[in-house]
């Protein structure tokens, strides 16, 4: 199968204008992703994950190399990228409803097609019940998961997420953790997901990419053959979990000494 | 009931005050010319209400004060979100802006009355200047505030430009602007009655001013209540309406923190 998202020789350098100095966040990063593929990266603070994922999102340019998707190159944000933010980013004066329907809306789509999407995402994410309230009335995984409704009803080609359940308490966490694969793995969405947590990264994806601390370059790229469905009841015991798991802590430790 | 009992809490501060001035006002401390008492100021307002002579200068003020605010706001409001959204614009009319603020609207009252003639043609441009810069000022402020993760999470979801403006910007900005035309309006009724007494020949800053000529000091409480009834009549009918439904629907802007 031909990749769907390519980063040929990704670096980006800051320049940081209080120590009037280049910072590299990210230096010869290069990786191919499949169709359908739940990949995750992780990586210590500051090693440019948000950097990189910001890049393939449009928001920010490389500073040398380039990204594609499906064999064009990015030079902005578009629609094909979906992209989840840790702060949730829902507009507070739309209802949970009219969030979702967002993305729908700029597509122009008709008013049955697009309120037929809003209500099957709505159902999708548990939020039935709520599509009239503003998100300041929601609760944070509430939130959460009304932000994932509304890039995933937009339908887009990859759908990026940058630490999106760091917020949320544990039980939550676990919780939006299987809901999500159920629905990536129904919608067959191809994810690049960034955490900094290995089991979260071990639970969600197809394959994990660790990153070096500052400048962030690839350690690790890890293949994660655990049978789908996943649910944490299950997987918490298992030995094939644990040995992943362990794999990584021991790549990101390796590159911190 | 509960709509008796809303109204009970609007009228209860105002009968406090009332009965505090009434008090003061009998203990005789003040000569009757220094310190009218409310029933003398009521019994003026209802004879100038039954003689038309009040709602005559209050036509006359409320016209000068929606057309400089309408004029004041037309041109405010594009600029604000001109100069907001480019940095070209800015830069231009940024030090000009700047240099404009301080000067008190009524400053401009030599220059008004040379243009526009004693009247309220000057006093509209005077109003139209204080106006202005408030609403302006606040604009640019809101514009400065928009969280870009807003924008960035609409430009990902296919937004053009044009959309970020009406979906993200504008609605971003609402609660600023409000602040800029409750201070614009605000303003406005300052240099309205200063304009009037200087500048023009009726309206209700006029019988402040004229009121005072003959000593009619309970008149001057008439046309000094007259200008604050019309300003809560605004804020509860129009401006409060409008945030509730928009601003504080959204979680944007609250009541107050008493929580804290
Ligand atoms: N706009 C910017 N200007 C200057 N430096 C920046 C900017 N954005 C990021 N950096 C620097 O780039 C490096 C990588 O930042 P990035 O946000 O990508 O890290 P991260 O891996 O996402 O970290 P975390 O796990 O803490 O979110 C950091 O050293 C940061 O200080
Ligand atoms: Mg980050």
């Amino acid at each position: 199968m031909t990749d769907l998202l390519v980063a040929r020789n990704v670096s980006k350098t800051y320049f940081d204008t209080v120590a009037n100095d280049n910072v590299v966040a990210l230096e010869d990063v290069s990786l191919a992703i499949r169709p359908h593929e739940f990949v995750s990266v992780i990586g210590p603070s500051g090693c440019g994950k948000s950097t990189f994922l910001r890049m393939v999102a449009g928001l920010d340019k490389p500073t040398a190399g380039e990204i594609t998707v499906s064999g064009r190159k990015i030079t902005g944000p578009g629609a094909d990228r979906g992209m989840v933010f840790q702060e949730y980013a829902l507009l507070p004066w739309k209802t949970t409803a009219a969030n979702i329907e967002f993305g729908p809306r700029l597509k122009k789509l008709p008013k049955a097609e697009r309120e037929a999407i809003t209500r099957r995402f709505v159902e999708l994410v548990g939020l039935k019940g709520f599509e009239n309230k503003y998100p300041h009335q929601l609760s944070g995984g509430m939130r959460q998961r009304a932000a994932v409704a509304r890039v995933l009803a937009n339908n887009p080609t990859v759908l990026l997420m940058d630490e999106p359940f760091a917020a949320v308490d544990a039980m939550t966490r676990q919780h939006l953790q299987e809901e999500l694969t159920a629905i990536t793995a129904r919608e067959r969405t191809t994810v690049l997901f960034i955490t900094h947590a290995i089991e979260e990264a071990v639970f969600l994806s197809d394959r994990v990419i660790a990153l070096s601390g500052r400048p962030g370059r690839i350690v690790a790229d890890l293949a994660i053959e655990l049978p789908r469905p996943r649910r944490w009841d299950a997987l918490v015991n298992d030995a094939r979990f644990a040995a992943y798991r362990d794999e990584l802590t021991r790549c990101i430790h390796g590159t911190k000494a | 009931m509960k709509a008796a009992r809303t109204l009970f809490a609007e009228l209860f501060p105002f009968a406090v005050a009332v009965a505090i001035w009434q008090a003061l006002a009998m203990a005789g401390i003040w000569p009757k010319v220094l310190f009218p008492s409310p029933l003398e100021v009521a019994q003026t307002f209802a004879a100038d209400l039954a003689s038309g002579v009040l709602l005559v200068n209050l036509a006359v003020s409320l016209k000068s004060l929606l057309l400089g605010f309408v004029v004041g706001c037309a041109i405010a409001v594009p600029l604000g979100y001109l100069m907001g959204l480019s940095r070209a614009s800015r830069n231009f009319f940024d030090p000009l802006v700047n240099l404009l603020q301080a000067i008190p609207g009524l400053a401009w009252i030599p220059f008004a009355i040379l243009w526009f003639g004693l009247g309220q043609g000057a006093v509209t441009f005077i109003i139209v200047m204080s106006v202005f810069f408030p609403v302006l000022h606040n604009l640019l402020t809101g514009i400065r505030m928009v969280q870009p993760v807003l924008i960035e999470a609409v430009r990902t979801l296919g937004a053009n430009r044009g959309d970020v403006i009406r979906h993200v910007i504008f609605p971003a900005t609402l609660p600023n602007l409000m602040t800029g035309i409750r201070l614009g309006i605000a303003f406005g009724f300052r240099s309205l009655v200063g304009g009037e007494m200087i500048a023009s020949t009726d309206g209700l800053g006029y019988a402040i001013f004229n009121a005072q000529q003959y000593f009619q000091s309970a008149r001057i409480v008439v046309g000094m209540l007259a200008i604050g009834i019309v300003w809560l009549a605004m804020d509860r009918l129009i401006l409060r309406p409008i945030e509730q439904r928009t601003t504080m629907r959204w979680g944007l802007v609250r009541e107050g923190l008493e929580q804290a």
